[in-house]
């Protein structure tokens, strides 16, 4: 008797010591942040480094080497993107790094069968072949292609969406060029003499493309120097979740939900299958979507584990929401966990088949059962975690967490467009 | 003795279980029974002409409308949401869609089972609105098949997503527990307070918020459904049905109520069935106001319905861009 109450008594009193907090996960939490947004910088500098070599001597090995530097810069910027929706100052910057879809004629040339868009009256404006034009009734001086008339001027022209001018999807559809193959394999075919000065140039403005791309690739760079700083030490992002924590944990929580259900298994995956639509592919010009696909869902992963393997191989880690969840609901945790990396799983499948031929594109034909079996395993997935993560939320006790960071709560005027 | 304590205990027991059960006999099975009826006579109708099917296709949305916000279940599957109204569809996909089925005019795609793999976007009641209304319409033997398969393949995937609450998932709802969806009640709750927030942002923020666009580029063109002039009357009827699912949920909310009988009443007073106004200055300022008071009834229900039901909202399919 006397024994067990010393047992209980030892274990009640020696939870604390070994407890996790709050206060411990929100700063695991802004660290892997840091990491992640500083790997996409150094990754962003790499590929502007590729792009400079490129425009200074084009050929078919610059721009091979371009295209591998902007696929791997994707792999640490995806895993951030479980950053995006819990944390109003990650998403009210997102659209400059990351918008997508876009109506890409708006930047170049388009192949014939392109169209033009009943909705944006730009979608087919060419700027790089179009020096000067008009929007409303404004005289739109584009001679010089600059970061700063990307961002100010040609993002979002006429306030709609589509006129996607700055980001990684720009970059991308300046490095493949349109996708013209359908539900058929193969990405964007754009050769390397699109940059090339004189007479070689094929398609025509060769030096303003390779300006646009210059503007685009510089701008990339500049923001996520941004958002790195925001989540360093005395940084913005990272104070609105350290200094306190329960809203920290919260914005965790909707970071996962909303990425995993609306965004990643709705918005991205389920529609494009549903519209049997390449063009819905996140990464389209390139063909990268199956990774794309993939790195958001092991981010997701990361912000619960704490735990985040980082472009060198190297770890950053620190006490997880899991182990906050644990040491309240243990069977809830080992769920989530098993459904996140169910999840993982899912999505590497769908890697391993593009890798192995397969390509996305073919997956997402009208009635091509195999594709959408591995679309819709992933997509099950995904929506089977929000449930588990819904239930974490209801664990912890925390209220309005997918009022936070809902468009329609924090800005009412910009869910419009 | 014994009997009176078991019927006090059931009466006890009785409001507590009455909100979920409710919603679900008395607003979410009548809703779908109808949606199912007024398709499948949408789609047993013979004629292409537009004139007949006209009136049929608009009782066949008014029904979906009262059950549109109920985004969890059968509708969720096999893109069913999606594929009976794809709106909004900011790049024209729909008519993008269907255009390229009628230039393919292959009769093959029109069999059910392959008609119900084509594009979610060219399918349901926007592929519908687009043959009846288009001007010029669509004329043809082919024009008029695809009407038909389109109201055929509407009336099946109502039929389905009756079915499947019948069955299936009214159960699911109304009896929680260990290894169901729902764990708890608390769970089922959340579910449909979810569906019900959901459904009111909806309203305001893509119904209304869409072809108000701001002030110096109003967007009327993108108003819903308005070739069949149905946009301001699918906000009236939203909200009716949002008021009843309310209702069910919670009896006695007098805010929230009182804030739905707001909103509709200014609903109710406007004089422009496709939001034609967001261009002038004065009617525009009513949308605005319109939106407004459904954003006010969100609050209202928040702030009521939440405590009462014990439940607070969870993800929905609307979170993200």
């Amino acid at each position: 008797m006397k024994h067990t109450l010393l047992a209980t008594l030892f274990c009640t009193a020696a939870l604390p010591a070994f407890a996790v907090t709050e206060a411990e996960v929100v700063q695991t939490y802004a660290t892997l942040a840091e990491a992640g947004y500083a790997d996409s910088l150094a990754t962003a500098q790499a590929l502007q480094a590729a792009v400079q070599a490129l425009i200074a001597t084009p050929s078919d090995a610059t721009l091979q080497a371009a295209r591998a530097a902007w696929i791997a810069a994707r792999v640490p910027y995806q895993q951030t993107e479980a950053f995006r929706f819990g944390n109003p100052i990650v998403d009210d910057w997102e659209g400059r790094v990351n918008s997508w879809p876009l109506d890409e004629g708006l930047i170049d040339y388009v192949d014939a069968s392109y169209g033009q868009s009943e909705e944006n009256l730009l979608s087919t404006l060419n700027v790089i072949a179009t020096p000067h034009f008009t929007l409303g009734s404004t005289e739109i001086d584009a001679s010089a292609i600059t970061p700063d008339f990307l961002k100010s001027t040609l993002h979002e022209a006429d306030g709609i969406e589509a006129n996607v001018a700055t980001g990684y999807h720009a970059i991308e559809f300046l490095l493949w060029g349109q996708d013209l193959n359908g539900t058929g394999p193969g990405a964007g075919a754009r050769p390397f003499t699109d940059y090339l000065p004189g007479d070689g140039c094929t398609n025509g403005n060769c030096d303003r493309r390779a300006a646009y791309l210059t503007a685009a690739t510089e701008l990339l760079v500049a923001d996520l120097a941004e958002m790195t700083g925001n989540w360093a030490e005395g940084g913005a992002a990272r104070a609105a979740v350290t200094a306190d924590p329960a809203k920290g944990v919260q914005a965790i929580l909707t970071g996962m939900g909303s990425l995993s259900y609306g965004e990643l298994a709705g918005e991205r995956i389920k529609l494009g299958l549903m519209l049997n639509d390449p063009e819905e592919e996140h990464d389209c010009f390139s063909d990268n979507t199956f990774n794309s696909h993939f790195y958001d869902g092991v981010g997701i992963r990361n912000v619960y584990l704490g735990s985040y393997t980082r472009p060198d191989g190297t770890l950053v880690s620190g006490p997880s929401l899991s182990e906050l969840v644990a040491q309240k609901d243990g069977a809830l945790d080992m769920q989530l966990r098993a459904e996140l990396e169910a999840s993982v799983v899912a999505l590497q499948a769908i890697k391993t088949a593009a890798e192995s031929g397969f390509a996305y594109d073919q997956m997402l034909a009208a009635g091509d059962k195999k594709g959408e079996e591995l679309i819709m395993g992933a997509v099950n997935a995904l929506v089977t975690q929000t449930t588990s993560i819904e239930r974490v939320v209801a664990t912890l006790g925390i209220e309005g967490v997918a009022l936070e960071g809902s468009d329609s709560l924090d800005n009412p005027g910009a869910v419009f467009q | 003795m014994l009997l009176r304590l078991a019927l006090a205990t059931c009466l006890f027991a009785l409001p507590a279980r009455a909100d979920v059960a409710e919603a679900v006999s008395d607003h979410i099975l009548p809703g779908l029974a109808h949606f199912r009826d007024t398709t499948a006579t949408l789609a047993a109708s013979d004629s292409c002409d537009p004139a007949v099917l006209r009136p049929l296709y608009h009782q066949a949305f008014d029904a979906w409308i009262a059950v549109a916000h109920l985004r969890l279940g059968p509708v969720e599957e096999e893109g069913r949401a999606l594929a009976i109204a794809f709106w909004p569809d900011p790049k024209g996909l729909g008519a993008k869609a269907q255009a390229a089925l009628l230039k393919a005019a292959d009769p093959a795609i029109l069999a059910p089972d392959h008609f119900a793999e084509q594009s979610v976007a060219a399918r349901g009641l926007f592929g519908l609105e687009r043959l009846l209304y288009a001007d010029p319409a669509p004329s043809g033997d082919y024009a008029c098949a695809l009407t038909q398969a389109t109201a055929d393949d509407l009336a099946g995937m109502a039929e389905s997503v009756a079915q499947g609450w019948q069955d299936d998932f009214a159960a699911t709802l109304t009896q929680p527990g260990p290894g169901n969806r729902y764990l708890t009640e608390t769970e089922a709750r959340q579910a449909l307070l979810t569906a019900l927030i959901t459904g009111l942002e909806f309203n305001a923020d893509q119904r209304l918020g869409r072809p108000l666009g701001t002030f110096d580029r109003p967007r009327p063109e993108r108003a819903e459904a308005r070739a069949s002039g149905r946009s301001l009357r699918d906000v009236q009827l939203s909200l009716l049905a949002l008021r009843q699912f309310a209702l069910k949920l919670v009896p006695e909310a007098p805010q929230t109520q009182a804030a739905f009988d707001r909103a509709l009443s200014q609903a109710d007073a406007l004089q422009d069935p496709v939001f034609a106004g967001v261009s002038d200055p004065q009617a525009r300022l009513k949308l605005e106001i319109l939106a407004q008071d459904i954003r006010a009834i969100r609050d209202a229900a928040l702030a009521e319905l939440a405590p009462a039901l014990g439940a607070g909202i969870g993800f929905n399919a609307a979170d993200g861009d």
